[in-house]
């Protein structure tokens, strides 16, 4: 079977993370020759979604490999309810419509109902959304990938304030439809918002000019903000804390208010079945324009000859077969340490946490889609990015919600989020059914993922190195990356330009079009031009 | 290269989409004479119907089609069954649903829409609201579809309620959105009208309307949507009809009301007592329209003694009003005017409310035109006498900073100027009328309360002759000053009986003309 695989191409592209994908994708689509390859049986690496088998394959893999734990670490599952049910037969897997407003009666969920469901979960390893106006969602539209995508709104962006959930109030008709802040108040923030959407290169240099070495909360406060919506715009809209520099701040800001008013009322896109579906579009463009792939891959060893016309090759040896290309893209999770220069930094990890509940964390007539921006609860923690998908985007059976919580590390993921969890769960177990004012966590995964964000340099020019997800709340860096090592490859060459749809296709015997023919045959279709 | 997929080029995309144009348009011509000739020889049959509804399908704005299915429909409706003839309206409306999906501002589809639902026995209305949600879903603004839903809530009348909490969710979507305000302000007088004080709205949704527009107009201010709305909700006091002054001369009779009325509410509801003898005679309006705010009353009566007036107001009280001998053969009656509206007190305190926040942006944002033109609006609905002079300050200080409306604000700065005067001048018995505040008028707004004046002064105001008309009101003048203004033409200066007329330092007057207009009103002296 492995003789089929041809031995020399273009581009071996090795592992199918986010940035990886993207690469494979940009140079098959202008005919690069591009294998792409991943050790595992999945598609994304540390990007994947998975459905609860799937995830409790991961789980028992990363706790019985030493050596994935150099990626993956304090890995902690926990069920709050029981292995099954005591009255098992009746109430099981039965569905009862939502029928609006009346609430039907709690399912009592068991880890064996969890187990029969398993394939409606899509848990992600690296949940993040899309800036509606972000350089992804503009890659997807350009290159034509979208259709291979589907994405759900974000209904809504809260925050915690005052103790409590409120919404925040980011768009035009949230301002106008809140109670939560005053008259003047409304004035002065749809004011802030609009100038800072407003300026023009020169009225920033010119406002900002004196800002340079300050905070943005002190900027929002040298405004007049009242704190209500100095919280608003710095913890909820610029996703910032009191030290977030103001030039930032407001880039943050910008951003956030340029992709407002796209596609729905948030700025935000989800994907559909989860963020780990991004990377599969990708390297369906990369097959569809010829790329070969091949999972359950791995590599054995990476090395560099020169052939005979002095180019420079890499080879590859991977299940007793050697391949070759002039170019190899690599993960850098699956990169062998000799081709990195120099190690990458100590830097800070990344705390992730996963939470299974029966309900959203504040209710709402339609299914909710929710950005949670938990602001640091002391001054020593960061905040907390908190995602919350319920059944309506594929991530879970009905009546859940999978809520992923994202932060950078200072102790490890448990003490890091759990003081989090407990202020919108009830952490405690018990009665499933109980009206409680917040809902019920059913299970709960924390872990601790190794940053490897940060871009590094490899010793071979015609090696590239990817690297892996950040704490960050888009794909943006990693679109970025993408297109740097593109340039490398492909110097001069279009990034991923436009992949025609299957009626601009010309076959080779394309003389006759189907419908005319079909029109002369039918008398006086009714069919005129139309302006 | 090997496995590249090959890709039109946009020369042969064009060639290619050239041909097919023409391919439309050849199988288009042939339907369209297809569907005239069978017309013509008026085969209105089912193939008929098939060939308009196709054509119609890509071209939803051919009315002459949809006439020609009216046609047909009508003739079926007479021989056939009535389950037949239901699925008929059913596909007719399956064809509009399906056009209005092309072109969602079609004025055929909806139209013939609400042909077949008026014309069917068997309408469902419940389908055609659902009908018009869905399309104001797909585009919220769309006025077509806010028509054709006054239309249906016409037909099948559901709770007002619901629809004016629809319109609560549609502005909640986004309230830059005229047709769902509106359908708001109609919603609102039936839903919730005072039943106590006669007022058009009851007290506490006034309220919280004026809360809910406020919240809009702080939140987007440069949206005039809601300014409007909010102009509206200011406006919604009962301002009752009355007379205002009257004159009776042996030679001339002229009652002046508050409001233009029409013939047939001074015929009915306007009567004038000689010893307490009522007068026979006959209304005439003075302009010579059907609305007016002046009539004359011709009448033979001599009259020498006491005069009264009565005048049946629209809540049913009597407006008596006596008159007042201002000479041997001139009686003149007057009534008490207040140009003050009258809101409930809640309402006043929420505008007062109102008043403080915009006053607290006004110190934050001094130069913004919305807010305070919102200040002085409520510094004139809460007490136009006691901020007069603030409303003046304002308004000028519009002027400047939003010049493209300076026009607007000098007229708001003469006609509440002159509101302010007119109360004063109205305690007095004088027949002298001069204006007395520094501020120049451009307009002369509420004339028709100086009617029984003999001695109009408008002199060294910015009076252009665009105002001429409106002298009409002086049917009792003898002295008519209009020196120093920027008259150009006396073109269109009313037919009066003055005896004195000063035109003096209108430069841009030609002197032509004037020579011309001595000619032509001999028993005036015209000074010029």
């Amino acid at each position: 079977m492995d003789d089929d695989l041809p031995t020399d191409f273009q581009v071996i592209v090795v592992g199918t993370g986010m940035v990886e994908s993207i690469v494979a994708a940009a140079c098959s689509r202008i005919g690069k020759n591009v294998l792409h390859l991943d050790s595992s049986d999945h598609y994304g690496g540390l990007w994947a979604s998975y459905n609860f088998d799937g995830l409790q394959k991961f789980i028992k893999e990363v706790n019985s490999d030493p050596k994935r734990q150099l990626q993956v670490y304090n890995l902690a599952e926990k069920w709050y309810i029981e292995k099954a049910s005591a009255e098992e037969s009746k109430a099981e897997g039965e569905e009862k419509p939502e029928d609006g407003k009346g609430e039907p009666a709690k399912k009592v969920w068991t880890q064996d109902s969890f187990a029969a469901e398993y394939r409606k979960f899509n848990i992600d390893m690296t949940p993040k959304l899309l800036f509606s106006r972000g350089p992804l969602v503009e890659l997807l539209i350009s290159s034509n990938i979208a259709r291979y995508a589907e994405f759900r709104c974000v209904t809504r962006v809260l925050t915690w304030l005052s103790d409590k959930l409120m919404p925040v109030p980011c768009s035009r008709a949230d301002v106008f439809a809140t109670e939560a802040v005053g008259i003047v108040e409304k004035r002065q923030l749809m004011k802030m918002l609009t100038s800072i959407v407003g300026y023009n290169e020169e009225e920033m240099n010119n406002e900002f000019k004196d800002w340079n070495d300050k905070t943005f909360k002190e900027y929002l406060t040298h405004k007049g903000l009242t704190p209500n919506l100095i919280h608003y715009v710095l913890s909820a809209i610029a996703g910032g804390t009191n030290s977030m520099p103001c030039l930032e701040g407001v880039k943050e800001c910008k951003k956030f208010l340029m992709s407002l008013g796209r596609y729905g009322n948030t700025p935000f896109l989800w994907p559909m079945y989860g963020s780990g579906e991004l990377p599969q579009c990708f390297c369906r463009l990369c097959a569809v324009f010829g790329g070969v792939y091949c999972l359950n891959r791995p590599i054995d060893k990476v090395q560099t000859k020169t052939a005979d016309d002095g180019k420079t090759v890499v080879t590859i040896d991977s299940k007793s077969k050697t391949l070759n290309c002039d170019h190899l893209v690599i993960g850098i999770n699956e990169c062998p340490k000799d081709l990195i220069s120099p190690e990458p930094a100590e830097s800070c990890d990344i705390s992730k946490a996963v939470f299974i509940t029966n309900g959203s964390i504040m209710k709402s007539d339609k299914e909710p889609l929710t950005l949670l921006r938990f602001p640091p609860l002391t001054d020593e923690d960061n905040a907390v990015t908190v995602l919350e998908v319920g059944p309506a985007t594929g991530s879970c059976p009905k009546g859940l919600f999978v809520v992923y919580f994202i932060t950078n590390k200072v102790k490890d993921a448990e003490s890091d989020l759990m003081p989090i969890a407990e202020k919108i769960f009830d952490m405690s177990g018990g009665d499933q059914t109980a009206d409680t004012e917040k809902p019920k966590c059913l299970w709960s995964l924390f872990y601790n993922v190794k940053d490897t964000s940060a871009p590094v340099a490899s010793t071979v020019d015609s090696v590239h190195v990817c690297s892996g997800p950040d704490a960050g709340l888009d794909f943006d860096r990693a679109v970025e990356q993408a297109e740097q090592i593109f340039k490398k490859i492909c110097p001069g060459q279009e990034f991923l330009p436009r992949a025609p749809d299957p009626e601009e296709i010309v076959f080779e015997d394309d003389v006759t079009h189907g419908p005319e023919f079909q029109r002369e045959d039918e008398d006086a279709e009714g069919d005129a031009p139309k302006e | 290269m090997h496995g590249r997929v090959k890709v039109r080029t946009t020369e042969e995309e064009k060639a290619r989409k050239e041909k097919e144009r023409q391919e439309k348009l050849k199988i288009f011509k042939h339907a369209m004479q297809k569907i005239f000739h069978k017309r013509k020889e008026s085969e209105l049959d089912k193939e008929l119907l098939e060939l308009t509804g196709k054509v119609l399908s890509s071209n939803p704005d051919i009315y002459t089609l949809w006439n020609i299915r009216r046609e047909i429909l009508i003739i079926f409706a007479k021989t056939y069954e009535s389950e037949e003839l239901s699925q008929l309206y059913d596909a007719e409306l399956n064809l509009t649903e399906y056009c209005l999906k092309i072109n969602p501002k079609s004025y055929c589809a909806w139209h013939q829409r609400e042909w077949v639902l008026t014309t069917r026995t068997d309408p469902n209305w419940e389908i055609e609201l659902g009908l018009c949600s869905k399309y104001l879903k797909f585009d919220e603004r769309n006025f077509h579809t806010w028509d054709y839903r006054r239309f249906v809530v016409s037909q099948c009348k559901p709770p007002l309620k619901d629809e004016f909490d629809f319109t609560t969710e549609k502005l909640l979507d986004n309230f830059s959105n005229y047709s769902a305000w509106h359908y708001r302000s109609k919603m609102l007088v039936e839903l919730f009208p005072d039943l106590e004080g006669g007022r058009p709205i009851e007290d506490s949704h006034h309220k919280h309307e004026l809360k809910m527009v406020q919240s809009a107009a702080f939140t987007d201010p440069d949206d005039t949507s809601a300014w409007f709305y909010q102009r509206w909700l200011l406006g919604a006091v009962r301002m009752d009809v009355q007379v205002v002054v009257y004159v009776m001369t042996p030679s001339k009779t002229t009652v002046a009301f508050s409001k233009p009325v029409d013939q047939s509410v001074v015929d009915s509801r306007t009567r004038l007592f000689h010893n307490n003898e009522l007068l026979n005679g006959e209304w005439q309006s003075c302009s010579g329209n059907h609305y007016d705010v002046l009539w004359i009353f011709k009448s033979n009566a001599v009259v020498s003694e006491e005069v009264k007036l009565e005048f049946q107001m629209e809540d049913g009280h009597l407006q008596a009003l006596p008159s007042i001998k201002m000479n041997e053969t001139k009686y003149v009656g007057k009534s008490s005017i207040s140009f003050k509206r009258k809101y409930s007190k809640p309402v006043v305190e929420e505008l007062n409310n109102q008043l403080e926040s915009c006053r607290q942006l006004l110190a934050m944002e001094p130069d913004n035109k919305w807010t305070l033109l919102t200040t002085t609006v409520f510094l004139h609905c809460i007490d136009a006498k006691k901020y007069h002079k603030e409303v003046l300050e304002n308004l000028r200080t519009l002027k400047v900073i939003d010049k493209l409306r300076a026009g607007y604000y000098s007229d708001l700065i003469t006609q509440w100027s002159v509101e302010d005067q007119l109360v004063t001048d109205y305690a007095t018995d004088s027949l002298d009328y001069k204006i007395k505040f520094d501020e120049k008028i451009i307009s002369l707004p509420h004339f028709q309360y100086y009617s029984h004046c003999e001695n109009v002064d408008l002199s060294n105001q910015d009076l252009d002759s665009s105002v001429l008309p409106a002298l009409v009101m002086l049917q009792h003048c003898k002295t008519l000053s209009l020196e120093n203004n920027k008259l150009t033409t006396l073109n269109k200066f009313p037919q009066l009986n003055i005896e004195e007329l000063n035109l003096r330092g209108n430069k841009r007057l030609l002197v032509e003309e004037v020579e011309q207009f001595k000619k032509n009103n001999k028993n005036c002296t015209i000074i010029f």
